[in-house]
């Protein structure tokens, strides 16, 4: 039995057929064909899957699809507005926050809501708001200042 | 001009990140082709036993399931067994038993990967236990269970046996030493676990007979020829078969390797003529991929009484699983471990090394090393901090006075290899001013005055990577050059393609880098190509820190070439002798009339509309580059922790990384490079191991279980540099990939070891858990009351 | 994975009663949660499956079980069994030695070893909670070997107890154990259960 869902993804409307045991993650990536988000573990640790939830970073690969239905949804591919860059992915590629970017998606998402949650966080913070997110060849390091680069952009921005 | 160059020293913006940072990367799994099928496997979930039936038909009874792929099937066409890179075999599918648990039994085709998985769960299979062998010290024992019961005449399970140095001199040294140490030490089993896992999409055209494959693979060209020598007889010839390894999410050494999933994937979509496609799922890539490690260590060192080392002695269990899948090159079969004598100038060495087989998956691949390097330098770091225990020497002090000197170079080691160029002495000393090692010193008395546990440790690694001078090194008998191709365009631009494939290590830029500096042409307007079989030079891949001593080295000599033929052109067009000319970067000149120049942009024009007669037009040139001797980058790290006695929880306050990879391409992706390489390091000392228990059952078979390092337990690294070029180099460069990998972990451990040092503690064997350091402090009568 | 335990309880009946319980294998299983006799070989051999759900992963193990000794005289008896799951998450087996003790006021002690080697997926996921299963699935057992001794005595039933086999639950205990969901067998799962 095929449940019709509605979501909002990165501001456009989509509507589909799915399985009820489909997961978010693969509606993204293979239905919208959105596969900036990726998969990088099945137990819910690594956050390569990670995005934006009705306001909230989730991990896709434990939400299902239907569970999703009438949400609104952002991904990395909407990060970027009218071809500029978003403050968080400018950070990264100025920092070197990325090296095999696979999973820098997941790791910009868990970024944006710390940030929309904590304009100005410490590094403590930063570290603590990227601990669901798995990165196996920055050290973090750069993806700390990548973050901290973002906060300041946006505050610049702001004024 | 407007655009700069850009070449080397700079620390360029990398050129891949614009479509990795707004979700364009290209993964395997983001491939999707028309009509493609998915592939799911079922697994053993016993480490040792004979399969006595497959019972299908409730699997394929699932609409949408076409197929299950078993062993009887392929053993058809010969394909249920294939070669490994050390020239073992390894099966694609059983038919008569497993060997490990999360084997491959079966695999099943469906048109979708819901399907797939449903279908896996279906496949029913009765197993007949067998007994199980997971100690390879057991596996040695005289009426051990023979585990490769499918090699006729195999009456054990020794794998091989090797041993390099001089056996009798050693010996002689250890007779005749004032001081002699011996430790034990255990390197457990541990797995890359690259963000992105291992998996393919494998499309067999049935008119064109071409078969395309896009893999995660980190060495593409060795990879066709092996699908070549494997299915050959199947049909499939070399000149059909295009691997393409697009954008790869980290490898580390785990996607060099054949995996069976990669050759069922490519029979079904053989047989069925679509395409298929099969990305495992992290439980299948920890659980049955290629390990690292495994290497059970007894070392010795015989010395002066004053410290002066005079001897080295090592015998190691190498544990390798039910077959010998690692990647060594052909020689090695335990890869580069003879660098085990590490930065001190010993008289004399002897090491040697018995690979087993046990019930636990193939392989002793590397875990971001050049084969097998990590150990050794793990062996020899943590045995030179025994002896200073031992002889209450300062372990800095120690390391001092037996580092080969900075004059010595070239060496030639005990061991036989031949270091290119080292200065130990500088980098040792930098990091401790950096660190402040003296005042440190001064802290830790006071703290172990008051009951507090604070180490402080040291490793001064000397690695070997850039595999290698063809005369020693081969795959599978295929020469472990690398290459690179330059065309340049009519109007300027470049694009080069290199026989390497990045997962992560910036080539785009870098390389673009190299090519910018030897010819001019701004970084900007290089095009940088790897990992497609149908356009790229051939090459052996991206491992052991070999990308840039290799195919970087090609993609200057190629540059050369280029600007060899570029000078005949611009005294053509100058109306000069070539002889006149001089190059400066972008352009040649007339040697005392600088106003006379032609531009390499001028040339390139040139070359295609305006070329002397009886040339060739065009300017491209390609280059097969084999290095002279392997590069030995090296560093000195100081690592400081705190241990909280309630827990036992290490903490690292401080770690400072001094690296030496001789000339630097772009600074940034260098520093990017050793904050990664140090976190793997940081990984296995303190949290990764993949244990066994008898019955074969894997202990740390997913992410709950086997913890890489979040950025919370991670340090805040500090890096500094000395900078000793290669002299064989023809940039002076080294390679650094992995050297923060190989280095790390013996500081950490030192360091806590030092922690401890006062109470008697020697050696801990990693991964140093809270676990087992509070149960050190617990027998030690250390540990906090809460 | 291999876990050895002992185990002890009193019932409140004589030893001969609780014997002649003990010792037919048919009853002692109907005790045994999610376990179920299917077949006798012989007097002394059966078979039977046994279902396990821990967490996300549910295994049925199809196998055998002998009555490798019986001794009236000490009231000792000594099970063997050997069990697989079909569909690949692993097998069992189990070594079970059941002793029973003469108390006062007709009561008696009964004591069961159990030393249980387990391969597979449970193995692996399970170890950490293997203790807390045992003890849940023996809780049961005792409860309901209680109650089907005092039900065939005629002194009434003390515990009710489910009359279909039930398949050991774990699931609450897994969830305060890793407060997760396996996202793969997540969908599996869910898969088997909607899409059939």
């Amino acid at each position: 039995m095929n449940h019709r869902i509605q979501m909002t993804v990165n501001g456009v409307k989509n509507e589909a057929d799915v399985q009820p045991r489909m997961l978010l993650v693969h509606f993204v990536r293979e239905v919208l064909n959105l596969t900036g988000t990726h998969i990088g573990c099945d137990t819910t640790n690594c956050g390569a899957c990670t995005i934006v939830l009705n306001g909230r970073a989730v991990k896709s690969c434990t939400v299902l699809a239907v569970q999703a239905d009438g949400g609104d949804v952002l991904t990395v591919e909407g990060l970027a507005k009218n071809g500029t860059l978003h403050p968080i992915q400018e950070g990264f590629w100025e920092k070197h926050g990325l090296q095999c970017g696979f999973c820098t998606p997941g790791m910009m998402m868990s970024a944006y809501t710390l940030l929309k949650n904590n304009s100005h966080p410490s590094e403590e913070e930063i570290r603590w708001g990227i601990s669901g997110n798995l990165c196996r060849c920055t050290g973090y390091v750069n993806i700390v200042k990548a973050i901290r680069y973002a906060a300041e952009k946006i505050a610049t921005e702001k004024k | 001009m407007a655009t700069e160059i850009q070449g080397m020293g700079h620390s360029v913006k990398r050129k891949e990140d614009p479509r990795f940072i707004q979700g364009k990367g290209n993964y395997v799994d983001d491939v999707k082709l028309p009509g493609m099928l998915y592939l799911d496997i079922v697994r053993s979930p016993y480490a040792h036993a004979k399969i006595k039936k497959i019972d299908t038909s409730k699997a394929t009874a699932i609409p949408g399931v076409l197929a299950v792929v078993t062993g009887e099937m392929l053993k058809q066409y010969n394909l249920h067994w294939m070669p490994t890179l050390m020239s073992d075999t390894q099966m694609v599918l059983p038919v008569e038993k497993v060997m490990y648990q999360s084997q491959e039994v079966a695999g099943v085709i469906a048109t979708d990967r819901y399907i797939a998985a449903d279908g896996a769960a279906a496949v029913e299979v009765e197993y007949e236990p067998l007994p199980v062998v997971v100690d390879p010290k057991k596996a040695l024992e005289l009426g051990a269970p023979i585990l490769r019961t499918d090699k006729k005449d195999k009456k054990d399970n020794l794998i091989f046996h090797w041993e390099v140095g001089n056996k009798a001199a050693t010996e002689t040294a250890f007779k005749e030493a004032d001081v002699t140490v011996k430790q034990d030490m255990y390197l457990p089993r541990i797995h890359v676990c690259s963000i992105e896992t291992c998996g393919c999409v494998a499309s067999f055209d049935k008119i064109s007979g071409k078969l395309t494959v896009w893999m995660t693979t980190q060495a593409p060209h060795a990879i066709r020829t092996v699908f070549a020598l494997v299915a050959g007889h199947v049909g499939l010839s070399e000149q059909k078969i295009q691997i393409i390894s697009p954008d790869i999410g980290g490898g580390f050494g785990g996607k060099v390797p054949v995996y069976p999933g990669y050759v069922i994937a490519v029979a079904a979509s053989v047989l069925i003529g679509k395409p298929v496609k099969w990305i495992e799922d992290r439980m299948e890539n920890i659980q049955a991929d290629s390990f690292a490690r495994d290497y059970h260590i007894t070392a010795e060192i015989a010395a002066k009484k004053d410290g002066t080392m005079q001897a080295l002695r090592i015998k190691t269990i190498a544990d390798h699983g039910y077959a010998d899948a690692a990647a060594n090159p052909s020689k090695f079969p335990a890869g580069l471990f003879s660098i085990a004598t590490g930065s001190y100038d010993f008289k004399t060495a002897f090491a040697e090394v018995d690979g087993v087989y046990t019930n636990k998956p193939p392989g002793g691949i590397a875990y971001r090393c050049s084969f097998r390097v990590t150990e050794a330098v793990h062996t020899i770091e943590r045995m030179v901090d025994v002896l200073a225990h031992d002889l209450k020497m300062d372990p800095a002090e120690l390391r001092m006075k037996n580092f080969i000197p900075a004059n010595k170079f070239p060496y030639k080691s005990a061991l036989g290899w031949e270091y290119d160029s080292g200065n130990y002495e500088a980098a040792l000393q930098k990091a401790k001013v950096i660190i402040g090692y003296d005042a440190l010193r001064k802290e830790q008395a006071e703290k172990r005055k008051k009951g507090e546990l604070m180490g402080i440790g040291i490793s001064s690694f000397t690695e070997i990577v850039g595999a290698g001078p063809s005369h020693t090194f081969d795959i599978l008998g295929i020469k472990m050059f690398d290459s690179c191709e330059i065309r340049i365009h009519p109007t300027g631009k470049a694009v080069a393609r290199f026989g390497t494939k990045s997962q992560g290590q910036g080539h785009e830029t870098t390389y673009a880098q190299i090519v910018a500096e030897e010819l001019g042409i701004p970084v900007d307007d290089i095009q940088v190509e790897e990992g497609d079989t149908d356009t790229a030079p051939y090459g052996l891949g991206t491992y052991a820190s070999r990308s840039t001593p290799t195919a970087g080295a090609a993609g200057a000599m190629a540059s050369r070439k280029i600007r060899d033929k570029a000078k005949k052109i611009a005294a053509y067009l100058l109306e000069c002798s070539e002889a006149d000319l001089v190059w400066e970067r972008g352009k040649f000149y007339v040697q005392g009339a600088p106003q006379k120049a032609k531009t390499i942009q001028e040339i390139a024009f040139a070359a295609y509309t305006n070329h002397p007669q009886g040339m060739e037009a065009g300017l491209e040139a390609v280059s097969y580059y084999d290095p002279p001797n392997l590069t030995f980058p090296f560093g000195s790290y100081i690592c400081v922790v705190d241990i909280d006695r309630g827990t036992g929880e290490v903490k690292v306050r401080r770690f400072v990384a001094v690296d030496d990879c001789g000339n630097i391409i772009n600074p940034m992706i260098v520093e990017g490079q050793i904050h990664g390489g140090l976190t793997m390091g940081l990984a296995p000392a303190l949290y990764e191991a993949i244990n066994y228990d008898e019955e074969g059952n894997i202990q740390g078979g997913s992410f709950m279980d086997y913890l890489l390092p979040t950025a919370v337990e991670t340090p805040k690294w500090e890096t500094d540099k000395t900078c000793t070029p290669s002299p064989h180099h023809p940039l002076g460069a080294k390679g650094v990939g992995e050297s923060a990998t190989v280095g790390a972990p013996p500081a950490i451990v030192n360091a806590v070891v030092d922690a401890l040092a006062h109470l008697g503690v020697r050696h801990i064997d990693i991964p140093m858990t809270p676990w087992k350091v509070w149960q050190i402090l617990k027998e030690k009568g250390v540990a906090a009351e809460r | 994975m291999h876990a050895t335990s002992t185990k002890q309880f009193q019932v409140k009946q004589p030893i001969e009663k609780v014997w002649a319980f003990l010792s037919d294998l048919k009853k002692v299983a109907s005790c045994l949660p999610g376990a179920q006799i299917t077949e006798a070989i012989d007097d002394r051999t059966y078979k039977g499956t046994i279902t396990v759900k821990v967490g996300p992963i549910t295994s049925q193990f199809n196998g055998e079980v002998k009555i490798e000794r019986l001794d009236n005289q000490i009231h000792e008896i000594e099970l063997l069994g050997k069990g697989q799951d079909p569909r690949g998450s692993g097998g069992a087996t189990m070594k079970m030695v059941g002793k029973l003790r003469s108390l006062t006021e007709g009561r008696t002690e009964v004591t069961g070893t159990t030393e249980i080697t387990v391969t597979g997926r449970l193995a692996q996921f399970g170890s950490r909670m293997m203790d807390d299963v045992s003890n849940h699935v023996f809780e049961q057992f005792t409860r309901s070997f209680q109650a089907k001794l005092a039900q065939e005595n005629g002194t009434g039933s003390e515990v009710a107890f489910a009359p279909t086999p039930q398949p050991v639950n774990a699931l609450p205990l897994v969830l305060s154990v890793t407060g997760k969901v396996i996202g793969r067998f997540f969908g599996r799962i869910l898969g088997k259960s909607t899409s059939s």
